[in-house]
């Protein structure tokens, strides 16, 4: 069973723009891919796809075999909570600690104050944050609180981890990091989709690249069919 | 380290046991409780002004029942007995005033009756303050004799009306007055208060739940990112809106507490001239304060007016807000 699999999905907003038409693809489990394509070719809308944040006009998006169009509303919690989700702008909230940014995931699920710690520490130590456990995201530069989101993202073990332009703002340094971070994360296992437009970063990394033009998808739908077009 | 922390498939919400999830809702619950308090306590003045207003508003419905509950008690004292007043005609001899007397101590339905002359009703009158002045200008007492005629008690009031009945149509007799009419007018009237005390807090509630309803929209409103974030990283309905019905239940909870303070404010400051104003109508009357089942109501309903109030609100402004 994949861990994603898109099945003819197209996406309508009421303002009749069609973001997605008859998109179809599958990702594996513990795949990385890169999802590229101009500003505006759908690249937001399939991952809110992913996220439930959008329905799907036509068509099943299918993510651990639950189907998200038939899901009922009060069980999308339960299905956010196995997704990790990495934001160009962060999402942080600047009223409390990089700790507690992290641990929100895990209070919500009502883990364990113990565990919680522990694993708050895992994942900032994993995103090499762990001295800054105490302070104010606002005191950090762009690339620790990308890093601080990241952490937010696998601090719950997720099985499928998503991220939407997470090197927007950052050098091409620290955006090589956080694809390494990526990388690390694919390496044990998590599926990993990441949307970029850094298309020189993706060459680098030498992974599957699905690529969506208006609304289509024009290349990558099979793992086999490769990167060749730019 | 922390390649562990990163497995797949690792422990997460969904597996925790049955009775792990229960502690951890509680947990929360608990949690949420004291930082909703705290969250409040922290904006002191903001949050004092929603505290007065629905003390305020609770107060004055708590006010009018304490009235009416005092009244009540009043009337109590009367009620039972239905004492009336006979006035003999003016040029009554004190012989026929006495055959009188012996004749309406004669019948069934008295108890007692007491001869008031002229002489003794116009030296009681005097012993009221500021009276006997206005009466020295008079040259002749113009008070009638009186005879008080005490019927027993729980006498009921068709016997009553046959007992007036019979001593208005004997000779001398001017007029009988029953002070039942009095205390008839005053349940009358008490049952007009509490109809009263009804209304107002009908509509004080109302006002309670939308002070409350208002306020938990500011508080949705400066929270919005937060509730996104907290919706995107798997938050339930429930969850976000678990902060918001408990800072409710406490602006209701406290405003209803600061009502009780507030009423027995009032009781202390009336108190003393209700004493006094009993003493000299020489009634053994003390001005109760809220018991105590009404207090505990009081703070219950204000509690659960806050809940109601948060609630609408929330349902109201919390669900349009996705990620």
């Amino acid at each position: 069973m994949p861990m994603v699999r898109f099945d003819r999905v197209s996406k309508r907003y009421p303002s009749g723009n069609e973001a997605l038409s008859g998109v179809s693809f599958e990702l594996a489990r513990a795949e990385m891919a890169f999802l590229t394509g101009h500003s505006g070719a759908g690249k937001s809308t399939l991952l809110k796809l992913m996220m439930r944040m959008e329905v799907p006009t036509r068509g099943e998006v299918i993510v651990d075999g639950s189907n998200l169009s038939r899901m009922r509303e009060g069980l999308v919690p339960y299905h956010r909570r196995k997704v990790g989700v990495v934001f160009q702008n962060h999402q942080l909230l600047f009223d409390r600690s990089v700790f507690e940014n992290v641990a929100l995931p895990l209070l919500i699920a009502g883990t364990s104050l113990k565990e919680t710690g522990r694993r708050v520490r895992a994942a900032l130590d994993k995103v090499g944050l762990l001295g800054k456990e105490k302070l104010n995201p606002i005191q950090l530069s762009g690339g620790e609180q990308q890093r601080i989101g990241i952490a937010r993202a696998v601090v719950n073990k997720p099985a499928l981890l998503i991220a939407d332009e997470p090197t927007g703002n950052l050098d091409p340094e620290l955006s090589a990091e956080i694809m390494n971070l990526f990388s690390q994360f694919q390496q044990v296992g998590t599926t990993v989709l990441i949307a970029t437009h850094d298309i020189a970063l993706v060459e680098r990394m030498n992974k599957r690249r699905l690529i969506l033009q208006d609304g289509q998808m024009i290349a990558g739908h099979t793992a086999t069919e490769g990167v060749s077009y730019v | 380290m922390s390649e562990k922390s990163i497995h797949p498939h690792g422990a997460s919400a969904a597996e925790l046991s049955g009775s792990e999830k229960f502690s951890a809702y509680f947990r929360n619950h608990q949690m949420v409780a004291v930082e909703s308090l705290a969250k409040l306590l922290s904006t002191p003045a903001s949050s004092l002004l929603t505290w007065l207003v629905i003390a305020i508003a609770l107060t004055l419905p708590g006010a009018l029942y304490m009235a009416v509950n005092n009244l009540q008690q009043l009337s109590g004292h009367f009620e039972a007995s239905g004492q009336m007043t006979v006035f003999l005609a003016e040029d009554t001899r004190e012989t026929d005033s006495n055959a009188l007397r012996l004749k309406v101590a004669g019948l069934d339905q008295v108890n007692k009756v007491v001869y008031v002359s002229p002489e003794q009703a116009l030296e009681e009158f005097t012993q009221y303050g500021g009276i006997s002045e206005a009466l020295s200008f008079l040259d002749e007492n113009p008070l009638p004799a009186v005879l008080l005629v005490e019927p027993p008690l729980g006498i009921d009031k068709e016997e009553l009306n046959v007992l007036v009945a019979q001593i208005k149509s004997f000779k001398h007799v001017d007029s009988v007055q029953v002070d039942m009419a009095w205390v008839e007018r005053l349940l009358a009237l008490l049952a007009l208060a509490q109809r009263l005390v009804v209304v107002v807090g009908v509509l004080l509630a109302l006002a309670i739940v939308l002070v409350v309803g208002n306020t938990i929209r500011l508080a949705i409103a400066a929270r919005t990112e937060e509730i996104r974030v907290i919706k995107l990283v798997g938050g339930t309905n429930a969850y976000v809106r678990r902060p918001f019905l408990y800072s409710g239940f406490w602006y209701g909870a406290i405003g209803g507490i600061l009502a009780w303070l507030m009423l027995g404010l009032c009781w202390i400051l009336l108190q003393g001239p209700v004493a006094d104003i009993a003493a000299l109508y020489g009634a053994d009357f003390y001005l109760q304060p809220l018991p105590f089942e009404p207090t505990c109501w009081l703070i219950l309903s204000a509690s659960l007016l806050g809940l109601i109030g948060s609630w609408w609100s929330v349902q109201r402004h919390l669900v349009a807000i996705e990620p």
